[in-house]
């Protein structure tokens, strides 16, 4: 697991306490009952404040798991 | 599509541990307090904040309730409806007519801005009228609009149009309304403009998105505001000034008495601004003494001086001396009978300030920059928010001439038998079960008082209306004055009645009042006021309140712990001392609220 990933698992653990690594790591808005749209946008600010990236809200919707995440986290910030 | 921004202010709490922090209980109190935010917008993380807020200034975890999205005055009929003891409610610019926000598309043009004005005129009735309701039970902190108007004004940028004006003005109306209602405390616009510029404070991005229209950094300056509102610090009740380089400019040791000024023209003003703001303070309620190393016979001729902004009838006690200035300090703190946390001290001497701090751990002390005159108005800032209060009181007034009057009720006390003495004092013992949660004295002796305190527990604004809405419940305030003059409102007991029985659940007396057998006055007419045959008083042991303690070891056992301690009507007509007072009572037992059925009973 490379810099990038274990610093969005700390941010996917700020949100959801009660998933372990593992679980995080397959996390999507379908398998998480808690991920709601509010933990969407949590998230979302979460990834601003740790990555200095600022969110698209345009893809909002596409923000619905941790692959989908990771995915944009590595296009926006590449450096990690 | 990306773009990479600034990390957040390190003043702020960042999200992560404001997430952090919310999802921690703090392991020394387990309670939840129930808290409302009434807002128009998606709260989002405003609620994290505010939990985070709550436990980092008063390692308190907070259950906060919230309405629904787009109705404020919804969400406030919700939130009176739940009676919480506390309530954060932020009236934006939105709530006031939707066409002021940025989620409607109801139209931005000349022609409305008739339209819009009224409509926010006829809201904010509306408002007044709910946020009135819900601080008849809650405590209430209200925020008006942070964000900026919408570009609807006509002209360009550097200037406002008149509707601009009018919707401030009404916006600035609707806040003054609100805080002339009891119970409402209104966030300062100044300090939020300090903590997050106003530029700064919306994200429009989000609000479009989500409904949640607030920066991050925004977010936590108001939330750490909306919680110093809700449950304010205690505020300071003493300060101890020194004098040369801090009260007046100059030593008046080396330019003599008519040598010290305060004035411009000596280019002293900032002495004089200290001196203004000490007298203020003292018009307040707070006592104010000076300790200084110097020659008592010259401060004495300097402090008779007329020209004065803080003179000196107001400073009490005055300490000069050539000793430590902890030593005068102590002897201060012994006059007025006060803890060292309760009190700042300020002086210009770095050395004297570590001095006095070394000795008294807990006192705030403060430089004064006599170099610096423009850091002044810092200084008086940090002043008042140490000394900010949410209501001033008639005692407040009374409470230096008393302690000068009990300086004189010592050295007559130490002279006679104490049941002749006391009987000389021709005391009166005012015992008002009338009073309404609306008189803030009651709470703030409750939250204030340390060594007549049954049992050291602080009660917020909220939960006191709650306790006093309770059936059952009732309220004594006493009050004294003799010979020496009025000590003002100096006890409140509270509880319940229940089978012949008087429930304390407080019970406190200013330390003003000592010695002078009020407190069995007291007893003996609650007793007498609701035929009880007993008293059962939530007792626990502080590190305080051993005055108390001694009171009621005059009576019973106590215990080393919390527990309740009960004494007969047949014990403390037993046990008492002569009660030297004449008592008057005001209100009845079955109603408690009367006031009528007022009496007075004689001397014995």
């Amino acid at each position: 697991m490379d810099r990038t990933e274990t610093r969005l698992q700390e941010c996917f653990s700020k949100v959801f306490p009660d998933l372990s690594r593992d679980q995080i790591r397959d996390a999507s808005a379908a398998s998480v009952g808690a991920w709601d749209s509010i933990a969407s946008v949590t998230l979302l600010m979460l990834v601003q404040e740790e990555f200095g990236v600022v969110a698209d809200m345009e893809r909002f919707e596409e923000f619905t798991s941790y692959r989908g995440l990771l995915e944009y986290v590595r296009e926006a910030c590449p450096d990690g | 599509m990306l773009a990479r921004v600034d990390q957040a202010d390190g003043a702020h709490l960042k999200l992560a541990e404001a997430l952090s922090l919310a999802a921690a209980r703090h392991d020394g109190n387990p309670t939840v307090r129930r808290v409302w935010l009434a807002c128009g917008f998606t709260p989002l993380h405003l609620v994290t904040y505010l939990k985070a807020r709550a436990l980092t200034s008063r390692r308190e975890a907070l259950d906060i309730r919230t309405g629904v999205f787009g109705d404020l005055p919804g969400n406030l009929a919700l939130a009176t409806a739940d009676k919480p003891a506390e309530c954060a409610v932020i009236v934006e610019w939105a709530d006031l007519d939707p066409r002021l926000g940025f989620r409607h598309a109801g139209g931005w043009g000349p022609s409305l801005t008739r339209d819009i004005e009224s409509e926010a005129g006829r809201q904010i009735d509306r408002l007044i009228r709910a946020i009135a309701a819900l601080a008849e039970t809650s405590a209430v902190a209200l925020c008006g609009p942070t964000l900026p108007l919408p570009p609807i004004g006509h002209t360009a940028l550097s200037q406002e149009t008149a509707f601009e004006l009018r919707l401030r003005a009404a916006a600035a109306s609707f806040l003054a309304r609100a805080a002339d209602i009891q119970g409402v405390r209104v966030l300062s616009q100044a300090q939020l403009a300090l903590e997050s510029p106003a530029g700064e404070r919306l994200d429009a991005a989000m609000d479009l998105a989500t409904g949640f229209p607030y920066t991050v950094p925004h977010t936590d300056s108001l939330a750490k505001l909306l919680i110093q509102a809700l449950f304010p610090p205690p505020a300071k009740k003493g300060l101890i000034t020194d004098l040369d380089d801090t009260f007046w400019r100059g030593i008046v040791g080396e330019v003599g008495v008519e040598g010290v000024c305060w004035d411009l023209q000596n280019h002293a003003q900032h002495h004089g601004l200290y001196q203004q703001f000490l007298a203020a303070l003292a018009e307040r309620g707070v006592l104010i003494a000076v300790a200084s190393k110097n020659d008592p016979a010259l401060v004495a001729q300097a402090l008779g001086r007329s020209d004065l902004l803080a003179p000196q009838h107001l400073l009490f006690p005055v300490e000069v001396s050539w000793g430590a200035k902890s030593a005068a300090v102590s002897r201060i703190l012994s006059a007025w009978n006060i803890a060292a946390s309760d009190v700042v001290f300020v002086d210009d001497s770095p050395m004297e300030a570590a001095e006095v701090q070394a000795a008294h751990p807990d006192m705030t002390c403060l430089a004064f920059p006599r170099s610096q005159p423009g850091r002044v108005p810092e200084l008086l800032r940090r002043l008042r928010d140490l000394f900010g209060r949410q209501h001033l009181v008639e005692e407040d007034r009374l409470r230096a001439a008393s302690l000068r009057g009990a300086e004189a009720f010592r050295q007559e006390s130490g002279a006679a038998a104490p049941d002749e003495f006391l009987s000389g004092l021709h005391g009166t013992v005012t015992i008002d079960f009338t009073t309404r949660a609306s008189d803030p004295r009651a709470l703030e002796l409750i939250n204030k008082t340390n060594q007549f305190n049954l049992n050291g527990r602080r009660i917020t604004e909220g939960e006191w209306r709650i306790h006093l809405a309770a059936e059952g419940s009732f309220l004594a305030v006493v009050s004294y004055e003799d010979k020496f003059g009025p000590l003002g409102k100096i006890a409140v007991v509270t509880g319940t009645t229940r089978d012949g029985a008087v429930a304390v659940s407080h019970w406190v007396m200013s330390c003003r009042a000592f010695s002078r057998r009020i407190e069995h006055h007291t007893l003996d007419r609650l007793l007498a006021h609701f035929a009880a045959d007993r008293v059962e008083l939530d007792y626990c042991p502080t590190e305080r309140n051993g005055p108390l303690s001694d009171f009621l070891r005059s009576f019973t056992e106590l215990p080393a712990c919390a527990a309740t301690v009960v004494i007969t009507a047949g014990i403390f007509e037993e046990r008492r001392p002569a009660l030297p007072h004449a008592v008057r009572g005001i209100g009845n037992g079955s109603d408690r609220n009367a006031t009528s059925g007022m009496l007075l009973e004689g001397v014995p």
